[in-house]
């Protein structure tokens, strides 16, 4: 086992710089104004990053810490999972308390939305909010357990490299320029904690695992792996980032962390960045062990 | 029926007489100021509700159930969300009113949660308002149309004010409290009912010496046998 941990160790040792020259030629190549990318790969334990303490706009990578946070709730016992959450779409600004509802045509998530007016409970909006990226089940439980309390959860866990201000699609605070910003080393440490079990308990942790292996956004990370990967990830997506950030299981070695956070111009789109970085960390970490 | 059953078969019970961690909750007769500043004292007559299936099966009008008035989250208190539940008698003034309505909408009207009762000790209630008395609903929807638009909601406040003088409805706006952007809010003020099943001399008699209903007894049972094993251990 040391001595295939020191094989792979070399062998990252070794690519390096050519794992440093194929994120560039993917930079170049999907003219990308920023990445960041972090892993840590529990096998090893190599960690590498690039550009990793840059602040992007989180987009629904933020919803990583809403997860936190609630779980840090359910932990205390100040919080059931199966308590009912009134789903209406209602929320208000942190700019100036001013009222705004969530465009229904943006989210795409009619499990939430067709609840409108009756509960549902935090499990499920926890679930909704990380496997879909239910912008509604996520303001309601950022309305639920609190914005305050999100960011103290960060704090705890000495999380740095997270900032989130409000919920999602709050346009006055966008205005404001009072965005939720992430690293991809804030980002990896969230999910370190949470695959080591040290996020509150291991309970909370296999909790939050259980919903973030069920992600059905997959043309990130998941896009650059084999079919028999599994992955406990959240991505993010707006006009113009598209971040995944996962824990990334495969078969007979314990598991890597990665981040991968990337940001365009708006009338590009986005491409398969993510997906080529993520492919690229593979065959540089497991590739070499899988072919053989 | 017993003499503290109504014609539904729910126990009325004075909520004085609940103990005390419900009580506490439910805040009898307390005096409450509204946001404009006057006080108004929180009823003390509730009907019990002893389960949810009996919650769902009682018909307060043709077609209005009590469990549509008890829909609250996680923000109403942990203690009033467990069964027995209770409500203000009011409510069925309330229940007689949105049948009104319904008739005149010609569609089914649809309360939001957390929108009909809501305790005094519910996380929404800050001031005094007639949601605490169970003589105010929100209503979300009616029929197909989700109330979220100036025109729905105008639309539905003018055909609830035409339903009697009583009705006040909330002004669409985006002001909690003062107006309402997402719901019709419908409210008959500050009402509280005093059941005919109910005799109000018994206040004047002892506390000790009123006449209880069975779960108070059982209740009260229960806590002596607890202080005895406790004294004996």
């Amino acid at each position: 086992m040391v001595a295939k941990a020191a094989v792979i160790e070399d062998s990252v040792a070794a690519s390096e710089v050519s794992l440093y020259r194929s994120l560039l030629r993917i930079r170049e190549e999907h003219s990308l104004d920023n990445l960041g990318i972090s892993f840590y790969d529990a096998e090893t334990t190599v960690q590498w990053s690039y550009n990793a303490d840059h602040y992007f706009h989180a987009a629904s990578t933020m919803k990583l810490a809403v997860l936190l946070g609630v779980f840090r709730q359910v932990d205390r016992g100040e919080l059931a999972l199966d308590a009912p959450v009134h789903v209406r779409n209602r929320f208000t600004s942190i700019v100036n308390q001013e009222p705004f509802m969530l465009d229904l045509g943006r989210d795409a998530d009619p499990d939430v939305y067709g609840h409108l007016g009756k509960t549902m409970t935090v499990r499920e909006l926890a679930y909704w909010m990380i496997t879909k990226s239910s912008n509604l089940g996520t303001n309601l439980l950022v309305d639920v357990v609190g914005i305050a309390t999100i960011q103290q959860a960060l704090d705890e866990l000495e999380i740095d490299g997270m900032r989130v201000l409000r919920g999602v699609e709050d346009q006055r605070a966008f205005e404001a320029g009072l965005n939720n910003e992430v690293t991809a080393h804030g980002l990896l440490k969230l999910l370190r904690l949470i695959a080591e079990g040290k996020a509150y308990s291991q309970k909370a942790c296999d909790e939050m695992l259980e919903i973030l292996l069920d992600q059905q956004y997959r043309s990130g990370i998941p896009a650059g792996l084999p079919k028999a990967a599994r992955v406990a990830h959240k991505t993010g997506n707006i006009s113009t980032v598209h971040h995944d950030a996962g824990i990334v299981y495969l078969e007979k070695r314990k598991p890597y962390v990665l981040v991968i956070l990337t940001q365009f111009p708006a009338e590009q789109g986005r491409g398969s960045a993510v997906a080529d970085v993520s492919r690229d960390i593979f065959n540089t970490l497991a590739g070499n062990v899988y072919e053989s | 029926m017993s003499h503290d059953e109504t014609e539904h078969g729910l126990k009325v019970v004075d909520a004085f007489d609940l103990d005390d961690e419900v009580r506490t909750l439910l805040k009898p007769g307390e005096l409450l100021r509204d946001a404009q500043g006057r006080r108004h004292r929180l009823p003390r007559y509730f009907y019990e509700i002893p389960s949810h299936e009996v919650a769902l099966a009682t018909r307060l009008t043709a077609h209005f159930g009590l469990n549509e008035f008890i829909l609250t989250d996680f923000r109403e208190a942990s203690g009033l969300q467990q069964y027995p539940r209770y409500v203000p008698c009011a409510v069925r003034i309330l229940a007689f009113y949105l049948e009104e309505l319904r008739e005149r909408a010609g569609s089914s009207v649809h309360i939001a949660v957390n929108g009909a009762y809501r305790s005094p000790s519910h996380k929404l209630s800050e001031n005094a308002s007639p949601h605490m008395w169970g003589t105010a609903a929100d209503v979300y929807r009616i029929g197909s149309t989700i109330l979220k638009t100036k025109e729905a909601i105008e639309k539905y406040n003018e055909l609830a004010e035409d339903v009697s003088d009583e009705i006040h409805v909330l002004p669409y706006g985006h002001v909690t409290g003062r107006d309402a952007d997402d719901h019709v809010h419908i409210d008959l003020g500050y009402i509280t009912l005093v059941p005919r099943e109910i005799s109000e001399d018994r206040m004047e008699q002892p506390q000790e010496s009123r006449p209880r209903f069975a779960f108070e007894e059982r209740r009260r049972k229960d806590r002596r046998a607890a202080v005895a094993a406790d004294s004996e251990s």
